[in-house]
């Protein structure tokens, strides 16, 4: 869609490459893939060496990898230049990393879209770039060996360098691409049949090389969204009604507003997406100014069909779907459970709950946006180019293939910025005044209109034999569904009685490795909470609750049929069938997790336990094995102090070891905060919390030790930014059940609920 | 118009006495090192220098910055030198890097009254900087790498001037 773009405005029409293309000698020649569209206008570039879309190499012998991902913190950037490096043979320090812009070409090559989450790009994206990056090589050598006189296949390619040692002639990459010999194109089915490299022969996958993106963030040099400024660009604050969703604007009274110095005007949204409900933007020259207007506006508003509801509503329409046998559809159908419940031995029941959870990246949601001729331009970062360019267009009223969205680095994702919300206001304020507008959330905005984790219910019931067997699980999650609200049929999945599709971003998880013969898992959207808070995908999504209930309700197993806990998940984790492969995986993480945080080998003080969890998140088909060993201490008056996260985590193949520990320690820190500090409530139809004073992540004084443990065993590379985040909360649950017999079923857990358990 | 010695330069800014701060080192003088979080002192992305104690540029008014020495991430060195920015690169400290600013600014404040802080003290004089991508282990071993290299500093300094 963007090759219409480029011949309107080809000088602007994508950052990305134009930053490359300027500043280089006009000498060497470029060249791509036979197969990829738009080579003749890579071609029109004069001096880079541009094996493939993803990296150039320059005259001086840097190679920029163009990131098609969004960074919000993981170093995916970083992640892609080390897989490309690899193969390609160049020398880290010659490295250079930028963010694409949503030109197609960028679109991840397993999803076919521009959208980063999932824990998906390390895994999705190693084989393209590996590829690219051998490549570069293949063609660099054979140009080298042509320029030296000597066989390309008695060359060795390293640390930038081609050299042939029976010779001791070399070549540096920058001689290759100013010698503009680098001719060798590769088509796609070339391109699949190199040969790479053997984990063995790996020098630069499993090194923790510096993170490219660091140093610009230790002296306020790396752009982020809110730091855009353009040339005559005016300022936007939005005002957002009291209701989360539904709300219509009656009158807006500018009259206070106009006294601003600088106001310019209020432009109330007319949103066709639905994103948003009910908002004002005020205008003004600066941004401070545009806040003082935004306050002083007297708005009236409508309120709207949700205004009356509450997060117990929520929960009691929850407890009503659920009852219902007819509700949901099925995500898992194995056997019958319900038959299985009849003739087994004993049958325990439990309901498992979590509250509504705000992602509150610290970087507030913003955009800015530019009219320029027929092009609409954004500036923003963002998690999904793909679908967030189609509603600044829709916003703007405009074709999507006339946006052109100019990616920053994200202030933090989690999930948050999958949305486009904020892309509605800059661009309606921007075609209202007629200048580029950012638009910057506050806070307020930020927290009380985020696309939250949504509320759960969950219950689940479970029949053990004679021999303490489990044959029987039957699990019925109800909350809004996030995914479904995006529209794209693609992200959705067929439920297996064919009752049409679910959003199994609402259950993953619960499709476990444990061999259980009869099991049920059913999805259940709550129309309410899916209307009144609309949902969206906060770190980990679905495995964040669907293991709160799945590994809560083993551990209540394991103490209802006088086992241990772990030993129960061991013996459950037997790799039969479907299971096989992963079963085991997991059961050697949740083993080398018990081992290192020595559970079950010494008597703890009396009020302190430990527990387990382990995981296969995030889906079945992407999972990093993941387990942890919880250390807390219970006072009597129920508060809990973690004292250690012990995680174990099965990664296949790791590219950046320092890296992957680095996204273990935030999410295993983010679980503990879900499990134990952070909770959003609805009231009249709107979220209470509004800023870090009542909704509270945990914070330096409150992290316990954490000791993270990575197992790299040559499997396939698998993704962790998520898994870690989702296997804490249980196994926090299950240390304070071991330290005092309490069993709490709600998140976030509460000293409250802990003593009230306890006398229980 | 209020006169502000910012990073050891002195600028003139058109702005309401009552602007926060923040707002003008960011918009006005287009120094966007300093973070805007969240606009009530609750998360210390906005953390600036003001005559060498930390404070939120959030939460401080235009005049009331006024004739004082300001210093922001741009200006605590020259080159992105200072201990703690070699520290938060050895140690890998950032993630998403957006809270790092406010962070190193306010650690700063600590280690230049304090080159040999316990735990204790580190936690207590950073608790009121949120990280979300909780990095915040990082963050003390890179503060006590600093404290240790800028002691060693000192250190050699002093032996220097004494031969």
């Amino acid at each position: 869609m963007n090759e219409h773009v480029k011949n309107l405005t080809p000088e602007t029409t994508d950052l990305s490459r134009r930053s490359f293309l300027v500043g280089t000698a006009a000498t060497g020649l470029v060249l791509g893939y036979a197969a990829v569209p738009g080579i003749d206008k890579a071609l029109a570039a004069p001096s880079n060496f541009e094996p493939s879309v993803w990296y150039s190499i320059a005259p001086d012998g840097l190679v920029t990898v163009t990131c098609g991902k969004a960074d919000m913190g993981q170093h995916v950037a970083s992640t892609m230049a080390q897989i490309v490096a690899e193969e390609l043979g160049a020398n880290w320090k010659d490295m250079r990393v930028q963010l694409a812009s949503n030109d197609p070409k960028f679109n991840d090559p397993v999803l076919g879209a521009q959208i980063t989450g999932g824990s998906w790009s390390t895994m999705m994206n190693f084989d393209a770039m590996s590829r690219a990056g051998a490549a570069g090589r293949m063609a660099l050598t054979e140009a080298a060996a042509a320029s030296m006189g000597v066989p390309a296949s008695e060359c060795v390619v390293r640390s930038s360098t081609i050299s042939h040692p029976k010779s001791k002639k070399s070549m540096s990459f920058a001689d290759v691409v100013k010698s503009g010999k680098a001719t060798k194109t590769f088509t796609a089915d070339e391109l699949k049949a190199i040969k790479l490299k053997s984990p063995d022969q790996y020098t630069m996958i499993g090194v923790s090389v510096p993170q490219l993106d660091i140093p610009s963030k230790t002296n306020g040099t790396a752009k982020y969204g809110i730091d855009v400024m353009l040339p005559g660009m005016v300022h936007g604050a939005i005002v957002t009604p009291p209701v989360r969703y539904g709300a219509t604007v009656k009158s807006v009274d500018e009259t206070a507003a106009k006294k601003v110095p600088g106001y310019i005007k209020a432009v109330t949204l007319d949103d066709k997406t639905g994103t948003t409900t009910g908002w004002v933007v005020a205008v003004a020259n600066t941004y401070a100014n545009a806040k003082k207007a935004a306050a002083a506006l007297k708005i009236t508003y409508d309120g709207g069909p949700n205004a009356k509801l509450s997060s117990e509503s929520l929960f009691a329409e929850a407890k009503r779907l659920q009852g219902l046998s007819d509700s949901g559809e099925f995500f898992v159908k194995d056997g019958d459970p319900n038959a299985a419940f009849g003739t087994a031995a004993k049958v325990l029941e439990a309901e498992y709950t979590t509250n509504i959870n705000i992602h509150a990246p610290m970087e507030p949601m913003n955009a800015t946006a530019e009219f320029k001729g027929d092009i609409l331009h954004i500036h923003s970062g963002n998690q999904f180019a793909t679908r967030s360019g189609a509603i600044a267009a829709a916003a703007a009223g405009i074709d999507p293939k006339y946006v052109v969205m100019h990616q920053m680095w994200l202030g933090g994702g989690f999930g948050r910025r999958l949305d486009a919300d904020m892309m509605v206001p800059a661009v309606q304020a921007a075609k209202a005044v007629g200048k580029p507008v950012k638009v910057i959330y506050t806070r307020e905005n930020d927290m009380t209109m985020d696309f939250s984790r949504p509320l759960t219910y969950q219950k689940v019931k479970a029949g053990v034999d004679a021999d303490g067997k489990l044959v029987a699980l039957s699990h019925d999650v109800v909350s809004a569904w996030p995914t479904a609200r995006w529209g794209i049929p693609d992200f959705l999945t067929p439920s297996v009685d064919k009752k049409g599709p679910l959003d199994s971003f609402t259950v993953n998880g619960a499709d476990f490795f444990y061999t259980v013969p009869n099991h049920y898992v059913r999805a259940i959207k709550n129309e309410m909470a899916h209307n009144a808070t609309p949902s969206g995908q906060l770190r980990s999504v679905a495995p964040g609750w669907t293991f709160w209930a799945v590994e809560s309700m083993i551990d209540e197993i394991a103490h209802a049929t006088g086992k241990d806990p772990a030993q129960l998940r061991i013996s459950l984790l037997d790799g039969k069938g479907k299971n096989d492969g992963g079963a085991q995986r997991l059961r050697n993480t949740l083993l080398a997790a018990m081992g290192l945080a020595g559970y079950g080998t010494k008597q703890l003080p009396k009020g302190e336990g430990m527990g387990v969890a382990c995981v296969s998140s995030q889906e079945r088909a992407t999972a990093s094995w993941t387990a942890c060993v919880a250390h807390v201490a219970v006072a009597p008056s129920g508060e809990v102090t973690v004292k250690k996260l012990t995680v174990a985590t099965d990664v296949g193949t790791q590219v950046n070891p320092d890296g992957i520990r680095a996204q273990v320690e935030g999410a295993a820190l983010w679980g503990m905060s879900l499990a134990m500090f952070e909770k959003a409530t609805l009231k009249d139809g709107g979220i209470e919390q509004t800023n870090f004073d009542s909704y509270t992540p945990l914070r330096m004084s409150q992290m316990p030790e954490v000791a993270v443990n990575v197992i790299a065993n040559g499997e396939k590379a698998t993704g962790v930014g998520e898994p870690a985040v989702t296997v804490v909360a249980p196994a926090i649950g299950n240390a304070i059940f071991n330290a005092v017999g309490a069993r709490v079923r709600a998140l976030p857990i509460t000293a409250e609920a802990v003593k009230a358990a306890m006398k229980a | 118009m209020p006169n502000l010695n910012i990073n050891g330069r002195n600028m003139s800014v058109e702005a309401a006495g009552d602007t926060p701060l923040l707002w003008v080192i960011r918009e006005q003088l287009q120094m966007t090192g300093t973070k805007f979080g969240c606009g009530a002192g609750l998360c210390g992305a906005c953390t600036v220098h003001l005559n060498g104690e930390a404070v939120r540029s959030c939460q401080t008014s235009v005049s009331d910055a006024a004739g004082k020495k300001i210093t922001t991430i741009e200006g605590l060195s020259a080159k992105g030198e200072h201990p703690l920015q070699k520290a938060w690169i050895a140690e890998q400290v950032p993630q998403c890097g957006y809270c790092q600013s406010g962070q190193i600014m306010q650690a700063a404040a600590l280690l230049s009254k304090n080159s040999n802080p316990t735990k204790e003290e580190v936690v207590a004089h950073m608790d009121g900087n949120l990280c979300r991508c909780m990095t915040y282990s990082r963050i003390q071993k890179a503060i006590m790498r600093a404290a240790s290299e800028m002691r060693t500093a000192s250190a050699t300094g002093t032996e220097r001037r004494a031969t």
